[in-house]
């Protein structure tokens, strides 16, 4: 160990830390733009200069290696000085479209500059001015003008992607950042780049202009994309989640995939579309979730309240039926532990099945973070079925001699390409119960006796994950979206006829007074 | 008085060539060293105090012992991207005695115990890359190049490498990066290049002048080498002299000799009979001096240091009082806004704005706090970035604005240059 | 427990007679001022007559347009981030033209709710939301009080930017130093 003061407090580091690194160890405040734990040190910013004693001359913390005895200060005027100048030197072509640029609010300027800036600008001369919304491919939009040049994004596609897509292009103030002739960003983790740019240059397409930051909340989750289980923090408000940015741990380092930003969409009760021209474009707003409970038959749908739709059900099936559950890895460990007690203590035990899409797949890995098991949970199902001594079926026989077949049907639907042709063979039962938290229109349309029974997605319940490698990954409830929807240990409960407390959806937002709409009318 | 060492058959055409080159006893080190062990070498360049003639004055000698010894592959690369402007001493040697260059550089490798080196000459120089490129040629075909180099066992291979005409090119790392095949921009320093340079192998960058002071140095001892120039400045530099003097060319001369002296002997007084006004001496790069400094300058690195300019590249360049300082700022802030890499913030964004700020005193948009303003984004830039060129276009501001202010103030004020009146356009106004 | 005794008040505080008398005078004494100094009297005719407000009077929202006659808006969405009464709705779209970049495609003020604290008007960056003059609009039903973007920019009281100034060109802000 390497003993040093930073800022007159003594501190401990491993040797060949760097001082920058030694700073966020004791949480000390340094600014910087390009220097990224998850990335080679690029040394462009020139903003974490620090004062070393016996250094007449400041030095930048990211690449320089503490040493024995080292008194390390970024207090002194002189640095505070060298900040200040640093910061101006990055803003005096930085243009002022903060109101619209969406990285307000979350920007390493607008903090750097609260935190170590604070003066007037004596910049009077005309700004550069570079390229505007370049459309970088499918994901991401680029404005070259709040580019900062902090060359984050170009080192994340050398040395983490490894697509080299992106390079700076012409020198100078007019260096621009560029794709090589015209090829797109299009790689499976180009969103990352959005993610680790500082300022607005970089734009995710699917987020863009579509929230202000400061109107979104955010809360640790688990990503349910694939087995690797990658940590993400999930940007929500009272309407729905906006999106996934991935949180720094041992599973995942400091990225996700870009699969992986999709989850958020599966929770949103709505989805909104934009259509039309310019004049004349509208937000439409297309139902996404499954809200009520319902029972569908024959063309016929007859919605009852979840509770009411369990408690039927419970009254129908017992011992005397031919029933099976058919579970995929996308639910909890808590919720498969909550079921399959319920189940095994009422039925029959070789009456579970376990529905996996494309078990061939499975053990694929493209070397960074995704994984050919699309479910969270698959290690967690196996491991349940295990404690509770029960071999799940995987082939699927004829169903046509079960009055009962109930389906925990996947949160993402989009990775279960066999869905339909599945319902087709559930089908042949006499009732399908799908448990789902997505709508099934294809399904529904079958005019099959099904009941449809809203369920919670990641983001509405807490629970554990158990990833590939059999980590255990605890997540918690982000907020409730769907008053009718329940988790599957809450279906176990109800059926079981336990006491179960439900949550109800957390409406601060404002509620229309309906006196004063109808007035009017009476 | 001038001393010939470097520049001694500069007046021979066939000096050039190699049958030239051998009948003034070319090649004759070469075999002198072959007989010293590489460390012999090595410690001769040391005594003699040879310091690097690119522009930093590093002591060379010094610069080679930095080298690890880990086995690895050892590169050589001779700097001739000549970019400082006013410089063209480098061009000369290539031009006219290239062998003298080329014998010099396979001392050096043998010295380091390169096996390969380069010689990375700026894209302008097309002819002077053709003139060493044949040299080459030569030298593999009568056997000083290739394997086992006059029966010595020693191997070493040498090619030319043509710049894309980027200034940053010319510092090391920059133009490391160049030869890599990436875009010219200088690397972070720690590693230095003599312990991770070309492709992350052992690298030592000499200038063009240093190599072939090397073959001046092992031919007649560092003893010799050190009767000439100063006691801590020891040998001679060459200096190219441009601007209002009768006789503007490349001069050797001892280091310490006095500058004055440079101008009114050598360079045959001022053209014109005008008077002295100011006198860069480095290289743009370099702070300007005011006649009165000129007086007692002498040029070498520790008496310049001391005056707060530099010996740079050996770059002279002489004013006359017709000269207006803003216009000769206009012109070296363009200069070095057009050449940053853009890679460091300071450098990218201060050099545009600098230029911007010396333009706007043209354009009659400035204000006289401009003038401060100009002096302190320099004094920010200073010394803030990775490689020497935010300094470079910081130094001449701090150097010329405190100097000649009352013609900045001026120029704002009435709109016009004090010294050359108005022009066409701003009769006008 | 114990008992205070409240002595009974007396027969001249009980009819409040002095207070009613002191009164009347001063009613009276205000009819024969208003009835022979018709001008000078306080209160309004409304609706026959009606009260000129100050210039600055903070009405209903205004959203100014470019000499084009498009909305200046630019969808930053302070002004939602402002009102206190959370009463602004906007949605933004993404504009083809890149100098404009970010545009609303609906921006609703729900007018039961504002409570007219002109912090909109303060936060825009861009001059693009003002409260303009009016005040009496009345509406039959409680949908007609959220304001949509066509409302707000192009109502008719508007008159294209004649009646009640809501055309802002950039320009002419430039000339004037703004």
């Amino acid at each position: 160990m390497v003993k040093c003061t930073i800022n007159g407090q003594p501190v401990e580091v491993p040797p060949g830390t760097s001082i920058i690194e030694a700073f966020k160890m004791v949480e000390q405040d340094i600014a910087h733009y390009c220097w990224h734990p998850g990335l080679s040190v690029a040394g462009v910013c020139r903003l974490c200069m620090v004062e070393i004693q016996g250094n007449p001359r400041l030095q930048i913390a990211c690449n320089t290696a503490v040493l024995e005895g080292m008194v390390i200060s970024n207090q002194s005027e002189l640095v505070k000085d060298a900040v200040k100048w640093g910061l101006d030197f990055h803003l005096i072509n930085h243009p002022l479209d903060c109101p619209i640029c969406d990285q307000a609010g979350e920007c390493g300027l607008q903090d750097q500059y609260m935190k170590f800036g604070r003066y007037d600008s004596e910049m009077g001369q005309e700004k550069v001015k570079k390229n505007k919304v370049v459309d970088l491919g499918e994901k991401i939009v680029l404005d070259s003008e709040r580019c900062i040049l902090c060359s984050r994004c170009v080192r994340f596609t050398e040395e983490v992607s490894k697509t080299n897509e992106l390079g700076i292009f012409n020198r100078g103030d007019h260096s621009e950042i560029g794709t090589f002739d015209g090829r797109p960003l299009n790689n499976p983790y180009a969103v990352n780049t959005v993610d680790i740019c500082p300022v607005g240059a970089l734009t995710s397409k699917d987020f863009r202009f579509r929230q202000r930051v400061w109107f979104l909340s955010d809360k640790p989750s688990i990503c349910t994309g694939c087995s690797t289980g990658c940590s993400v923090d999930v940007y929500h408000n009272k309407e729905g989640l906006w999106r996934v940015k991935p949180r720094h741990s041992e599973v995942n380092g400091y990225w996700m995939c870009d699969h992986g930003r999709e989850i958020y969409k599966s929770t949103n009760v709505t989805v909104t579309e934009f259509v039309g021209e310019r004049d004349h474009k509208k937000a439409l707003k297309k139902q996404n979730r499954l809200i009520e409970a319902k029972f569908v038959s024959k063309g016929q749908s007859d919605y009852r309240p979840t509770v009411e739709m369990l408690q039927e059900l419970k009254a129908k099936i017992d011992k005397t039926k031919k029933l099976a559950l058919v579970l995929t890895g996308q639910y909890t460990v808590e919720e498969y532990d909550t079921l399959l007690t319920y189940w095994v203590s009422h039925f029959c035990k070789d009456s579970i099945y376990h529905w996996q899409n494309h078990p061939e797949k499975a053990d694929e890995f493209d070397g960074l973070l995704i994984r050919g098991d699309k479910n969270p949970n698959t290690q967690g199902l196996k491991k349940v079925l295990l404690k509770h001594n029960v071999t799940a079926k995987k082939e699927f026989s004829d169903f046509s001699s079960f009055d009962y077949v109930i389906v925990a049907s996947p949160e993402n639907q989009w990775v279960y390409d066999d869905i339909h042709q599945k319902a087709l063979s559930f089908n042949k039962a006499q009732n399908v119960v799908w448990l789902s938290a997505g709508l099934l229109p294809e399904v529904e349309n079958m005019g099959h006796n099904s009941y449809f029974i809203p369920v919670k997605t990641f983001a509405e319940k807490s629970g554990t994950f158990i990833n590939f490698e059999g980590r255990e990954q605890r997540f918690e409830k982000v907020d409730l979206f769907v008053e009718q929807a329940l988790s599957l240990s809450e279906m176990a409960r109800i059926l079981d006829g336990q006491p179960v407390h439900l949550d109800s959806v957390n409406e601060v937002a404002r509620v229309q007074n309906e006196f004063v709409h109808l007035r009017g009318q009476l | 008085m001038e001393i010939k060492l470097l520049t001694e058959h500069y007046q021979d055409d066939q000096y050039r060539t190699l049958p030239g080159y051998k009948a003034k006893g070319g090649y004759e080190t070469l075999s002198k060293a072959f007989k010293m062990k590489p460390e012999e070498i090595v410690n001769e360049v040391k005594a003699s105090g040879l310091r690097g003639r690119g522009g930093a004055g590093f002591p060379t000698g010094m610069k080679w012992s930095f080298l690890p010894n880990n086995g690895e592959t050892r590169y050589l690369l001779c700097n001739a991207d000549e970019g400082e402007p006013c410089t063209f001493k480098d061009r000369m040697m290539m031009e006219r005695a290239p062998h003298q260059l080329i014998e010099g550089m396979i001392i050096s490798a043998f010295a380091i115990n390169s096996p390969k080196s380069y010689i990375y000459i700026r894209g302008e120089y097309v002819y002077a890359a053709k003139v060493v490129k044949k040299a080459i040629d030569e030298a593999y075909e009568a056997g000083f190049l290739g394997k086992n180099i006059m029966g010595t066992g020693f191997t070493h291979d040498m090619d030319i490498y043509l710049g894309a005409g980027a200034y940053i090119c010319g510092e090391e790392t920059g133009m490391i990066s160049s030869l890599e095949g990436l875009k010219g921009q200088p690397k972070l320093k720690p590693p230095f290049p003599a312990v991770q340079g070309y492709l992350k192998k052992p690298t030592i960058v000499n200038n063009v002048e240093t190599l072939a002071a090397v073959k001046y140095i092992i031919r007649d001892g560092a003893a010799a080498y050190k009767k000439y120039g100063s006691e801590k400045s020891p040998g001679t530099k060459l200096f190219s002299v441009a601007g209002d003097v009768n006789k503007p060319g490349n001069y050797e001369l001892p280091l310490g000799y006095k500058m004055i002296d440079l101008i009114n002997n050598e360079c045959g007084g001022m053209k014109n009979g005008k008077k002295l006004k100011a006198v860069i001496p480095g290289g743009t790069s370099a702070p300007i001096l005011n006649a009165a400094e000129v007086e007692k300058a002498t040029l070498d690195y520790e008496c310049l240091a001391q005056m707060g300019t530099m010996l740079g590249s050996g770059s002279i360049v002489i004013m006359d009082e017709t000269r207006c300082m803003v216009d000769m700022l206009k012109v070296i802030s363009h200069f070095y806004h057009h050449e940053s890499c853009g890679q460091c913030t300071p450098c990218r964004e201060g050099t545009g704005w600098l230029s911007k700020l010396v333009n706007g005193i043209f354009e009659g948009k400035a204000q006289l706090k401009d003038i401060d303003l100009l002096c302190e984004v320099a004094n920010k830039m200073k010394g803030k970035t990775i490689c020497a060129l935010s300094d470079a276009a910081a130094l001449p501001v701090l150097g010329i604005v405190p100097k000649f202010r009352d013609e900045f103030e001026f120029y704002i004020r009435e709109g016009y240059s004090k010294i050359k009146g108005k022009s066409h356009g701003q009769m006008h106004h | 427990m114990s008992i205070i005794r409240v002595q009974p008040p007396k027969i001249s505080r009980v009819w409040y007679l002095p207070g009613i008398l002191s009164g009347m005078l001063f009613t009276f004494k205000v009819m024969l001022k208003n009835l022979f100094n018709k001008k000078k009297m306080a209160t309004l005719n409304y609706p026959e007559e009606k009260y000129e407000y100050s210039p600055r009077f903070k009405g209903n929202h205004v959203l100014t347009v470019k000499a084009d006659g498009e909305i200046r808006c630019t969808a930053c969405m302070l002004c939602a981030t402002a009102c206190p009464a959370d009463c602004i709705t906007i949605v933004a779209s993404e504009d083809e033209d890149p100098t404009v970049e970010k545009y609303p495609i609906n921006y609703e003020i729900d007018m039961l709710r504002c409570v007219f604290c002109g912090y909109c008007e303060e936060a825009c960056p861009v001059d693009a939301i003002r409260m303009g003059p009016e005040w009496q609009t009345p509406g039959v039903n409680g949908d007609n009080f959220v304001y949509d973007i066509k409302q707000l920019a192009y109502r008719p009281n508007l008159n294209s930017g004649q009646g009640i100034p809501s055309v802002v060109d950039d320009k002419e802000r430039h000339q004037l130093g703004i």
